[in-house]
């Protein structure tokens, strides 16, 4: 099923990154939230994505302009008749997904695809409580979804073969690389980085070293393109707590990270976006 | 050059990672090209663990392996598949096989 417009349900700073992805694309998209300052900030922000792109040269303040007016930021249901696909991207509460998602399938047409940008919660989980969860998927969109061109498509237990394949048609359609997952706990690309993250946190105690020289050792190496500390960073790290807990959960004391995220958390570090995890960041 | 510690830190790292894809792939989680392509475009990795592996050789993969299960316990236990690829001789890309077709 090809799609001609989508709308985004959630403009935290992930809904508005994979709003400004599907606008970029030349798609209409709906950026919907239950707060109006969130939508205001939403908006802000892929204005900001736009504004860098035409510092850089990369586009013309016209073509930013148009992609701009394709985000319509709003409170409520108007114009979702007509729209094929809404991807979820509100908290990472299991009631409060289902809530949004029950009322949004309301809100579509019959044949619309509906998603879930969940990092840590069960795509089959998610999609209790909807009427036709055959048409629902996962779509795992990287942070930032600006600039990380990888989107997990993920299928749920109930979830059709036709509408993973529309999630992987469409991923393509706005210039991501999709790969199909099997559903498991933390998914694929998570589940791969924090087994490399948690093993290092036990090495960093075994052997003594620094963050900052493990960190400088992984970049020099070539294995990664940043140290596993700048990457937990950068990925949040109340993102990497809350996925490890769940690979914890289901896979054993092989993603235990030995309390090492929690500490930084309590002090109110959660990486880059909070100005101080592992390292400081200014600006 | 990485001093010693280092390396072990650098082999731990790598190996965690490389076990984690492989169990992945056992799992049917998803096939060996895509897990490579995924830790690419999604955690930005230069190479992906499955191609490194085959590139380093699987039969110095599964000694290096057994050293750190001896170390450091049944977290690297090198797994089934991997002994069964080098049995067969397909021990990556010098051998034209390994997790991937060369």
């Amino acid at each position: 099923m090809y799609v001609f417009k989508a709308a985004v349900l959630g403009a935290g700073t992930m809904g508005a990154e994979i709003a400004q992805v599907i606008s970029l694309s030349g798609l209409p998209v709906i950026l919907k939230d239950v707060d109006e300052k969130q939508i205001e900030r939403g908006m802000k922000h892929i204005r900001g994505i736009y504004a860098r792109r035409v510092q850089r040269g990369r586009m013309t303040e016209r073509e930013a302009e148009d992609h701009m007016a394709l985000v319509t930021g709003q409170l409520d249901y108007q114009g979702f008749s007509d729209v094929d696909l809404a991807i979820e991207a509100v908290p990472e509460k299991l009631d409060l997904k289902r809530a949004v998602l029950q009322e949004v399938e309301g809100n579509l047409p019959r044949t619309a695809l509906i998603a879930t940008n969940t990092s840590a919660l069960p795509v089959s989980e998610i999609a209790k409580g909807l009427a036709k969860p055959s048409r629902f998927l996962g779509l795992h969109f990287f942070f930032p979804a600006s600039v990380m061109r990888l989107v997990e498509v993920i299928g749920g237990e109930a979830t059709d073969e036709e509408t993973t394949d529309s999630g992987v048609e469409f991923v393509e359609g706005i210039r991501r690389i999709p790969v199909r997952v099997k559903e498991c706990p933390g998914f694929l690309v998570n589940r791969v980085l924090m087994a490399g993250l948690a093993e290092v946190f036990r090495a960093e105690l075994d052997l003594g070293l620094e963050p900052s020289r493990i960190d400088a050792a992984v970049a020099a190496s070539g294995l990664a393109p940043m140290g596993p500390y700048a990457l937990a960073d950068a990925l949040g790290l109340d993102i990497a707590q809350e996925v490890s807990e769940t690979l914890r959960a289901a896979y054993g004391d092989r993603f235990d990270l030995g309390g090492r995220i929690a500490g930084l958390i309590a002090e109110g570090k959660r990486g880059a976006k909070s100005g101080a995890g592992f390292y400081t960041y200014t600006g | 050059m990485a001093d010693e510690k280092e390396q072990e830190l650098l082999d731990r790292f790598r190996y965690a990672v490389l076990l984690e894809a492989v169990r992945c792939l056992d799992e049917g989680i998803s096939s060996a090209r895509e897990i490579d392509i995924a830790m690419r475009a999604g955690a930005g990795l230069p190479e992906g663990p499955l191609a490194a592996a085959d590139k380093t050789g699987l039969d110095v993969v599964l000694r290096r392996l057994e050293e750190l299960e001896q170390r450091w316990g049944d977290r690297f236990t090198p797994p089934g598949r991997l002994r069964e690829l080098v049995g067969a001789g397909r021990t990556g890309v010098a051998a034209g096989r390994g997790f991937l077709e060369y």
